[in-house]
């Protein structure tokens, strides 16, 4: 094993272990170990969530592009972009269960599941997507199990038509279950009309465009760092910058178009809601849209792609932008309470019926009408263990599994 | 049936004795209030606004008819009982603050730390306990303990443990001014209904579309 691989086990090893302590702490202290409060009732944890659905889009794109529409360039990633959804969609499930109160009464999701809840569709399209992605990783590999992988290698005649076969079959639905956990993800959010900022027929789209653009660049950075920059995989490496580019566009796109219309109608409460972002959060929606469109603009120009620390950077800068974006999602909601009215004859100002904040403050106010919310370093810590497991898989599967072609090291 | 309740804001003096009332009646631990009354549109409670009139706006669970928590809620703790109150099952709730994302009002608060811990934290007298002391099922379902569980989400219950011996929230038999009534919205010639249609009732952010049981009657202008 490299040393740079030693260091990667073991980096992602400990801080997996700082998260799993950091949980374990919360769980006998309680959510109060948290900086969310009653006014600001979703945080890092959801956040997160998103970001990691997100993220796991990369596979639907890979499977699709080659399967569906004939990208052949990127058949050697193929497995890669299983590996990643995998990794991404499971981290989204292993990111919110902190975010439960009564983690252990989880079985009632089973009992007694409210079918009209958009977290109960939530959960069952994450499954489906982490089965399935499993299910077509395992497929892309069938070829290459061999040694001591030979024995969960199911026995058929011609392993590589099969695989094949069966790939191209499976990728439709793919597509539809990958589609299905970004939209049901923003329906968590879309649907609540009591904030009006998630309250936007936009904002599943929104949540496929900004996912399409995060998860490819995930993949593009693993294909980058196992196979390097070579001369046969130039093709692949600009269809999926050319992608990425279409999908942030497609983003920036839909993402102004429901600002826009807000802020020309100038209701009050839109224009306080997106004051929230546009004031209160400026640096941070600056970076969502800047750091983004930089690493868009870099992996555009085929210079660029010529050095595998560029791309890699480029899409870092990418996938940041879209965690902000995602982390952006929280403030707009929490930061004002939703329950405001015009007092009895004025017309001219909102006002905030103040809320109990759930913690007692011996020195200010128990009510609170905003809540400046920063995640606490539990927090931190227990989102780093998630990001750090994700890499933990990824390394952990190319050391031990076919996910990286035999070509390859012929080469 | 359905349960409801008009709250005359003409009548309404500001004497938070209903957010008191409802605070140790129902034990809600330190930091959680389910009741709350505020002067709108002046930063300081019983102090006029410098626009507008100064009146008092009583805010707690609005039990809507179309509660976008009772939809959310993925394992149904959060359930409408058959007279149209909006309940909380302590044993059932997993604590993903959901409902609290979806309710317009603010009025859902979380057990972010256990009850007991939080009262020695903020030095409750050792000991001191308070509120209604007994656990209440409805329909078998636990939906008031004395000390509630760490992690659970909690708001007004309609005090279905005081609606079970035949007696009206601790809300209502608080106020001083009778600014409170609770009745069957339902029946047209029940006292609520007959409030809410000669006095123009109104309810809150009708525009969310939640259509809640709890009316408000509008304050007259004061003369001069």
């Amino acid at each position: 094993m490299s040393t740079s691989k030693k260091i990667g086990f073991l980096v992602t090893g400990l801080l997996m272990l700082a998260g799993l302590a950091a949980w374990g702490l919360q769980l006998k202290e309680g959510l109060v170990l948290t900086h969310m409060r009653n006014s600001y009732s979703w945080g890092l944890y959801v956040a997160t969530l998103a970001f990691f659905v997100g993220n796991a889009a990369g596979g639907l794109v890979l499977s699709s592009m080659i399967y569906l529409f004939g990208v052949t360039s990127l058949k050697p990633f193929a497995r890669i972009g299983a590996l990643c959804a995998f990794a991404n969609v499971t981290a989204a499930m292993f990111a919110i269960l902190p975010d439960i109160g009564q983690p252990v009464r989880l079985y009632n999701m089973l009992l007694h599941p409210n079918l009209v809840s958009p977290l109960v569709w939530d959960v069952i399209v994450l499954n489906l997507y982490a089965g399935l992605s499993l299910l077509y990783l395992y497929l892309l590999m069938l070829p290459d199990l061999r040694g001591p992988l030979a024995r969960i290698a199911i026995k058929v005649d011609d392993p590589a038509a099969f695989s094949e076969k069966w790939a191209k079959r499976l990728a439709p639905y793919m597509l539809v279950a990958a589609v299905g956990i970004h939209v049901i993800t923003a329906w968590i959010f879309a649907t609540q009309g009591a904030r009006d900022w998630w309250n936007s027929a936009v904002m599943a789209p929104d949540f496929v465009a900004a996912a399409l653009a995060s998860g490819t660049a995930v993949v593009l950075i693993v294909c980058v760092l196992t196979y390097g920059i070579k001369e046969q995989y130039t093709a692949a490496y600009r269809a999926l910058a050319t992608f990425i580019a279409v999908a942030f566009f497609t983003h920036i796109f839909f993402m102004y178009n429901d600002f826009f219309i807000h802020a020309w109608y100038g209701s009050t409460e839109a224009l306080d809601v997106l004051a929230i972002t546009f004031k209160d959060y400026l640096p941070a929606h600056v970076f969502e849209v800047l750091a983004p469109l930089a690493g868009v603009i870099l992996l555009l120009n085929g210079k660029v792609r010529k050095s595998g620390a560029a791309m890699v950077s480029a899409c870092i800068l990418l996938v940041a932008g879209i965690f902000v974006h995602r982390f952006l999602l929280m403030p707009g909601a929490f930061d004002r309470v939703p329950l405001t009215i015009a007092p009895l004859g004025t017309q001219d100002m909102q006002w905030s019926m103040p809320i109990a904040s759930g913690q007692y403050n011996p020195l200010g106010n128990t009510f609170v009408t905003s809540w400046q919310y920063f995640p606490s370093a539990i927090e931190i810590a227990i989102v780093a263990g998630v990001l750090a497991y994700v890499g933990f898989l990824i390394l952990f599967a190319i050391d031990r599994l076919p996910i990286v072609n035999a070509q390859k090291e012929s080469t | 049936m359905r349960r409801g309740m008009v709250i005359d804001l003409e009548k309404c003096i500001g004497c938070r004795s209903c957010v008191v009332a409802c605070k140790q009646h129902n034990a809600q631990p330190p930091g959680n209030w389910w009741n709350r009354v505020f002067t709108p549109g002046s930063h300081r409670h019983l102090t006029p606004p410098e626009k507008g009139e100064e009146y008092f706006l009583p805010v707690h669970c609005q039990h809507c008819n179309n509660a976008p928590c009772e939809k959310v809620c993925p394992v149904k703790a959060t359930y409408r009982t058959e007279d149209g109150m909006i309940m909380v099952d302590f044993e059932r709730c997993i604590g993903c603050r959901y409902c609290m994302a979806a309710c317009p009002y603010g009025v859902r608060q979380f057990n972010w730390e256990d009850p007991k811990k939080a009262m020695e934290k903020y030095e409750y007298q050792q000991d001191y306990s308070y509120g209604y002391p007994e656990e209440f099922r409805l329909d078998g379902r636990l939906v008031y303990m004395p000390v509630r569980f760490k992690g659970v989400v909690e708001k007004c219950n309609f005090c279905a443990h005081y609606a079970d011996k035949g007696l009206d929230p601790a809300c209502v038999r608080g106020c001083p001014g009778n600014a409170r009534h609770v009745g069957d919205l339902d029946d047209p010639d029940s006292k609520v209904s007959k409030m809410i249609r000669k006095k123009k009732g109104f309810t809150l952010l009708p525009e969310k579309g939640t259509r809640p049981n709890v009316y408000y009657l509008p304050p007259r202008r004061k003369e001069g």
